[in-house]
């Protein structure tokens, strides 16, 4: 159907005039938006304030630790590994925080962070409450390797010499088992199996 | 040989190779970029005649329009680039004799022709003096030639227009 | 500006070499600052902070850019049409940089006063056509393809709304020559063309309108010819991948870039010339006063790139205001509405100037 030429012709001023003065509009709205000021932030040297229970890198305070492997079980993606040596008497490895009385050297605490996935179950069942997630988020690193974090307080020798010292403690309770039960023997060497008669 | 004269052999050496590589190359893209450089050859002459209105017509119109649509016409067909384009020689006695007929022509016009030799002066502007006389003493041409265009335009929109059912 | 080349070097090439030198070196800065610009206003308008990191308000971002660009490996895909691959970026940037022969910088500083400025700064854009289509179709690429057929074709439709009022000042002023138009606008602000031209005839206040109506036509229709959002279809990202230029990279990229700038600033200021007075300084010179005469040429100068740079600026904000326009939009707005706009404009403003 053809439109009559008036009709026509108020349509295409109206798309003309229509056409400058939204230009005109969407120019004012870009215009009162170059005077606003910049909701961004400058990130590394302005932080957004974090919600307090965040869940970023984990934390051990070794001190607390009582080397129960609880955490270590919890762990998902097994990203917490723990080596534990038993402790000797007369060493004295104080007690934790909460009252507890440590009894084993944690020889290793290794976390390895890259593998972790922030989901906190390890931190629930810790019975010193010694792991916990800070609110460090950066910890980017060039080589992998800085990434698998150690939170034993004994370095390799001192972890080595607890194991030596629990393995002579050990062989020298054996020893004196041996010697116990060779001791024990020895009065009545002709009635072995009397223990089990009486 | 002063600069004016090394520009020309520069102008004219672009516009003879273009020229050959354009009626030679086996590809019809490399044939219509190659006019290009014939165009542009041909307006730096223009410009070395003291031209200025016509080598910037030339450049206008035949580089930026018939060009761009020889360009768009070639792009825009199917395969074009695929087809067998045959640039060997064919009729050559007949050729031959027209071309050294043409030849003979233009060379007998440029040997007896009386050639005005004057020496060169600074290009001055050649744009009022013809624009003067395009719309007196050829205004008729001028006309005629803008109705022809006019034609040519409408015919061509009648053509390519879909019919309404 | 030769002659002054030549009194200094007394060598012809040199002194040619030196003259071209002059709007190459303002087309590097251009870019340079031009692309910092951008960004910078993009960021603003978005209520963003934009560059910041290297030197005050991040102004050598781009320098460091472009050091990066000059490092880029030159990788060209096995593929491609290898002459024509190569040729297209520099007929691109030529074709640009040959439109700044024409443009009077100052009075003083001119590179060609050809008598057919208006004319050769048009036919001058033709080159970059043929460019664009050279490098779209060598890319052997089909984004590459479709964003070079787009460009040509957008840019030779906006030739014509540009030509017409380009032709309607033509014939209001009676000369080609830029110098000559700049010339005519000298004095105060109300002698521009924009508020009708010198003198205090009535037809100076009837043309006021139709001036504007002219303005806006060829600002709406250089905007489109040098592909800039709304009309940056040919390099539409979400559509093809970067258009015409996808292939590219380095310097060869940089170049498309160089031209993108270059031609930006160059139809700023024809903008300028037609319509808002050239070089001419709206109130008057201090040099003048003070009866320096280099001063003037420095104050017209810095006139002249206040007035591109504010251009440049319009451009950019259109573009962080308006959406892409589709194909046939594009097509619409320049066919049915810019020219027969321009044409009207132009019998209007011819029986105005016979008054």
């Amino acid at each position: 159907m053809q439109k009559d030429g008036i009709e026509f012709m108020r349509e295409y001023l109206k798309n003309t005039w229509d056409g400058i003065y939204t230009v005109l509009v969407g120019m004012r709205i870009t215009f009162k938006h170059l005077f606003t000021p910049a909701v961004t932030i400058q990130y590394p040297e302005v932080k957004v304030k974090l919600p307090d229970r965040v869940r970023n890198r984990l934390y051990v305070n070794i001190d607390d630790c009582i080397g129960c492997d609880q955490c270590a079980r919890a762990c998902p993606v097994s990203c917490i590994e723990i080596d534990t040596v038993k402790s000797i008497p007369g060493e004295d490895l104080g007690i934790t925080s909460n009252g507890k009385k440590k009894a084993l050297w944690v020889t290793r605490f290794d976390i390895d962070i890259a593998k972790c996935c922030y989901c906190q179950l390890c931190v629930f069942p810790c019975p010193t409450e010694c792991i916990y997630m800070t609110d460090v988020y950066e910890f980017s690193e060039y080589e992998r390797a800085n990434l698998l974090y150690k939170f034993s307080a004994l370095n390799q020798d001192e972890a080595a010499q607890k194991k030596v010292n629990y393995e002579k403690f050990q062989a020298e309770k054996e020893a004196q088992k041996a010697a116990a039960a060779a001791a024990a023997a020895k009065p009545k060497p002709e009635t072995p199996a009397q223990p089990s008669a009486n | 040989m002063n600069y004016y004269d090394i520009m020309f052999y520069l102008f004219a050496a672009i516009t003879l190779v273009s020229a050959w590589f354009v009626v030679t190359t086996r590809n019809v893209i490399y044939s219509a970029f190659f006019l290009l450089f014939t165009f542009f050859g041909v307006a730096g002459i223009y410009v070395l005649l003291a031209a200025d209105f016509i080598a910037v017509v030339q450049i206008m119109v035949y580089v930026g329009g018939i060009l761009i649509l020889l360009l768009f016409g070639v792009m825009l067909t199917n395969q074009i680039t695929n087809v067998d384009i045959r640039t060997g020689a064919s009729n050559l006695l007949p050729a031959s004799i027209a071309t050294g007929i043409l030849m003979g022509a233009v060379v007998s016009v440029m040997w007896f022709t009386d050639w005005k030799i004057q020496p060169t002066e600074a290009p001055t502007t050649t744009l009022k003096i013809l624009g003067r006389l395009l719309l007196t003493d050829y205004v008729l041409v001028f006309e005629l030639l803008g109705l022809l265009l006019l034609v040519a335009l409408i015919g061509a929109a009648s053509i390519a227009r879909r019919e309404k059912e | 500006m030769y002659q002054f080349f030549f009194d200094l070097t007394g060598n012809v090439i040199i002194s040619t070499l030196a003259v071209a030198l002059v709007p190459l070196i303002c087309v590097l800065l251009v870019t340079l600052f031009g692309v910092w610009l951008e960004r910078k206003v993009s960021a603003w308008m978005q209520d963003r902070v934009g560059p910041n990191r290297i030197g005050p308000y991040g102004i050598f971002q781009c320098v460091a850019d472009f050091v990066k660009m000059l490092q880029k490996e030159d990788a060209v895909s096995s593929e491609v049409d290898g002459v024509l691959y190569n040729i297209a970026p520099v007929l691109v940037f030529a074709g640009s940089f040959a439109a700044f022969a024409v443009i009077p910088f100052a009075s003083t500083i001119i590179g060609s006063q050809v008598e057919v400025g208006l004319f050769y700064m048009l036919a001058a854009s033709s080159f970059v056509v043929a460019g664009i289509l050279m490098g779209g179709w060598s890319s052997n690429n089909k984004y590459s393809l479709l964003g070079s057929m787009r460009s040509a074709a957008q840019i030779i439709s906006y030739e014509i709304p540009t030509a017409l009022v380009v032709l309607s000042m033509v014939m209001l002023m009676g000369t080609l020559n830029l110098t000559q138009i700049s010339e005519m606008q000298t004095g105060n602000f109300w002698h521009w063309n924009i508020f009708g031209g010198p003198g205090w005839a009535l037809s100076k206040f009837l043309l006021i309108p139709f001036m504007v109506v002219g303005f806006i036509i060829i600002f709406i229709s250089t905007l489109a010819e040098v592909n800039r959002t709304p009309f940056d279809i040919p390099e539409a990202e979400s559509e093809l991948v970067a258009g015409y230029f996808t292939e590219y990279c380095g310097m060869k990229y940089g170049m498309f870039m160089l031209a993108e700038y270059g031609n930006m600033f160059a139809v700023s200021l024809l903008v300028s010339v037609l319509f808002f007075g050239g070089y001419q300084s709206p109130v008057g010179y201090l040099g003048n006063v003070l009866g320096i005469k280099w001063l003037v040429s420095l104050e017209q100068f810095s006139w002249f790139f206040a007035k591109g740079w504010f251009f440049i600026f319009v451009q950019m904000w259109l573009r962080w205001t308006l959406p892409r326009l589709r194909v046939d939009q594009l097509m619409t707005l320049c066919w049915k509405y810019l020219i027969p706009y321009a044409v009207i404009n132009l019998v209007i403003i011819g029986i105005i100037s016979l008054l």
